[in-house]
């Protein structure tokens, strides 16, 4: 009899330390649910759709989602606050405009029969710059838009990173780097176009260069699960929380954040090259704070810290500035303002945060729900013990 | 004649340096003890800007406007301290992005109230013109008096910080925040004195500074991010940090900006300032601080 209740008490005490440890799936199925039919509503958009604006703000959007993804990376799953990264994506937008830019010229002569940019001429050049060249080979420009960011931010990584400067500083360095490149590009404006951009181009908006863009997005999209959710990504996560505790641990703190931030920018740039083959403008408004702060922005309103958070925060935010700042004017910026602060006060874990949490609350109440009858039972057992271990034993005379 | 223009500058940068501690001393204090990132630090200075010219309209002039916009602008950090900034002490970087809206919002604000256009604010009669200070160097008045200015800023929060009680306290809850604590001291009350008192002198340092930039919405920004950039030289915590980043910022943009220009200029402070934090991370005067 012992035996047997001791058996149930070991059983309960052994559930209880298994606390039901969580793991999630690589793709939570609602997720993997949501994902597909937004892909699809996106990728067939094609087919039923007819507005060309809606199309091309899709393709906008879904550039813009990426890089907020990119900030997600090191923001969110870091803790590393780049108020610089529009640096990284201007960069690789610049140099695929400046292509396109420079073949565009070839065959569209400007007004006085120049075959170069027209912002070069009226800036008194008469012919390209030699190292502009390779450009005009739009491979050599991808490779470009792909590789110097990313190099760049491997430098920047290197020199802040490896000295344990991040945190505040980090944005702060960030912030001025991203403000002088912009000054650089107005400035040199015979080679980039200066205050007006490069514009008038020949951009591609065509349902293919959507799907690719789509593919882009979703390989952006697995990558990123696949390294936030391996241990890497737990080591990464620790360093988010507590630095110190990681390095302790015996991890290269500083070469963790390197590599991620190298990461993050790669993607920066390839959305920011996708972004101005699609767009067809390219300005130093792409290469501003204002820019990255407002990416930051839409990653904490989907969910900082989830790979789903940035494009579920890219699209309401920039859905609802398509629809209301043309209504709002002047108040929509003010709506903005007050974006930054509600989501900070109130839903510092964004819409898929919230949701993500109450999904687990829901799954500790069941399972308190079945712990707590398994107590029921264990105590049962324990009364009916006790009861019979109180009647006097027939045995004994 | 070259290194006669070279000295022209290096005068000219003591201005610079003047108004780069003028913006940089109320954001030294907030961020060092309160720990505050307040983006909205140069929106502080343009709504101080704009007291100053509603007050000059009014028929005042810039002695009147600092008290005013101290008065004005610290009643607005009172405002966004109590309203957002208490509840969110203890995590730094959200208060760089909650300040920032609070900047979106104020701008949006004044653009509504006073519209986009420009607004210029004259100096003072008394400080108009300049003299010569070697040979045929001019020199205006006015930028002897925001040198003064800085001097009397930088003298103000010596004072508050080194000989009153609040400054005791505020040292105190600088240096261990939980001890402080236990001694007695309301630390949120500290971090709230200290945030109204750094808002008031951004306030002060948009009046100084309107009548020698046109008065915008968006004129603050920009005096923001070189005020963190000289307490990033400079090293947070410690107010000589703040005189020693902004001379070097303040000379060194000045000269290599006439050497070069504006752009050139700029990269090299700032790949100054990276290199030197790279060798020391927490400003120049920051490393030598005990911890």
């Amino acid at each position: 009899m012992a035996s047997a209740s001791g058996s149930v008490l070991a059983k309960t005490i052994a559930n209880r330390s298994k606390r039901t440890i969580y793991r999630t799936p690589l793709i939570p199925r609602p997720v993997l649910v949501g994902g597909l039919f937004v892909i699809a509503l996106i990728g067939a958009y094609p087919y039923y759709g007819t507005n060309a604006y809606v199309l091309s703000l899709l393709g906008k959007f879904l550039c813009y989602a990426i890089f907020a993804l990119s900030i997600d990376l090191i923001w969110g799953f870091t803790g590393i606050l780049s108020l610089g990264q529009a640096v990284y994506f201007g960069l690789g937008a610049y140099f695929i405009a400046l292509s396109l830019k420079l073949n565009y010229a070839l065959t569209h002569p400007t007004r006085y029969g120049g075959k170069i940019p027209d912002f070069m001429e009226w800036n008194g050049l008469t012919s390209v710059p030699h190292f502009m060249q390779p450009l005009m080979n739009l491979k050599t420009a991808v490779v470009c838009a792909l590789i110097v960011p990313t190099l760049l931010a491997l430098l920047f990584g290197v020199i802040t990173f490896k000295r344990h400067i991040y945190g505040v500083y980090c944005a702060v360095i960030t912030l001025a780097e991203s403000l002088i490149l912009q000054e650089f590009i107005i400035e040199y404006q015979a080679y980039t176009g200066g205050f007006n951009g490069i514009t008038d181009y020949s951009n591609y908006v065509s349902p293919r260069f959507l799907w690719f863009i789509l593919a882009v997005a979703i390989i952006f999209f697995l990558g990123a699960r696949l390294l936030t959710h391996s241990k890497a990504g737990t080591v990464l996560k620790s360093i988010r929380d507590n630095d110190l505790r990681a390095e302790f641990l015996g991890y290269n703190v500083a070469n963790y954040r390197i590599f991620v931030f190298c990461v993050s920018s790669f993607m920066a740039a390839a959305a920011g090259a996708m972004y101005a083959a699609w767009v067809g403008l390219v300005s130093f408004l792409d290469t501003g704070p204002v820019f990255s702060i407002e990416a930051v922005i839409w990653t904490a309103v989907g969910g900082r810290g989830t790979i789903v958070g940035p494009f579920v925060g890219t699209f309401l935010v920039k859905g609802a500035e398509f629809f209301l700042s043309g209504v709002l004017a002047e108040w929509w910026q003010i709506l903005v303002g007050g974006l930054f602060i509600f989501v900070v006060l109130a839903m510092p874990d964004g819409i898929v945060g919230a949701v993500a949490r109450w999904g687990a609350r829901r799954r500790l109440a069941l399972d308190n729900i079945a712990r707590k009858d398994e107590l029921k039972k264990y105590y049962f057992q324990l009364r009916l013990r006790s009861e019979r271990s109180a009647q006097p034993e027939k045995e004994a005379p | 004649m070259f290194t006669q223009s070279i000295i022209t500058q290096f005068f000219n940068g003591f201005s610079v340096v003047a108004i780069l501690i003028i913006a940089a001393v109320g954001l030294a204090i907030i961020f060092g003890v309160a720990g505050v990132i307040n983006m909205a630090h140069g929106e502080f200075m343009m709504i101080g800007a704009y007291v100053a010219a509603v007050v000059d309209k009014l028929g005042g002039n810039t002695l009147l406007a600092i008290p005013v916009s101290f008065a004005v602008v610290g009643a607005l950090g009172l405002l966004v301290e109590r309203s957002i900034i208490r509840w969110i002490y203890h995590r730094p970087l959200e208060t760089l992005l909650a300040t920032w809206g609070v900047g979106i919002i104020l701008q949006t604000i004044v653009k509504l109230i006073f519209g986009p256009e420009l607004y210029y604010v004259g100096t003072p009669k008394f400080l108009a013109g300049g003299f010569r200070l070697i040979g045929r160097l001019p020199f205006p008045w006015y930028r002897l008096f925001l040198i003064i200015v800085a001097a009397a800023l930088m003298a103000l929060v010596f004072y508050v910080i080194f000989h009153t009680d609040l400054g005791l306290q505020v040292r105190a809850v600088r240096r261990n925040r939980a001890i402080a604590s236990c001694l007695g001291i309301d630390t949120a009350r500290v971090d709230m004195t200290i945030f109204v008192f750094g808002s008031g002198l951004a306030g002060v340092a948009g009046a100084v500074l309107a009548p020698i930039k046109s008065v915008s919405t968006t004129m603050g920004f920009p005096y923001a991010v070189d005020s963190y950039m000289v307490l990033v030289l400079g090293g947070v915590g410690n107010l000589w940090g703040v005189v020693a980043g902004a001379s070097l910022i303040g000379e060194a943009e000045t000269i290599l900006s006439f050497v070069f220009n504006n752009v050139i200029g700029e990269l090299l402070v700032f790949l100054f300032i990276v290199i030197v934090i790279r060798i020391v991370p927490k400003g120049i005067f920051g490393y030598y601080e005990r911890r």
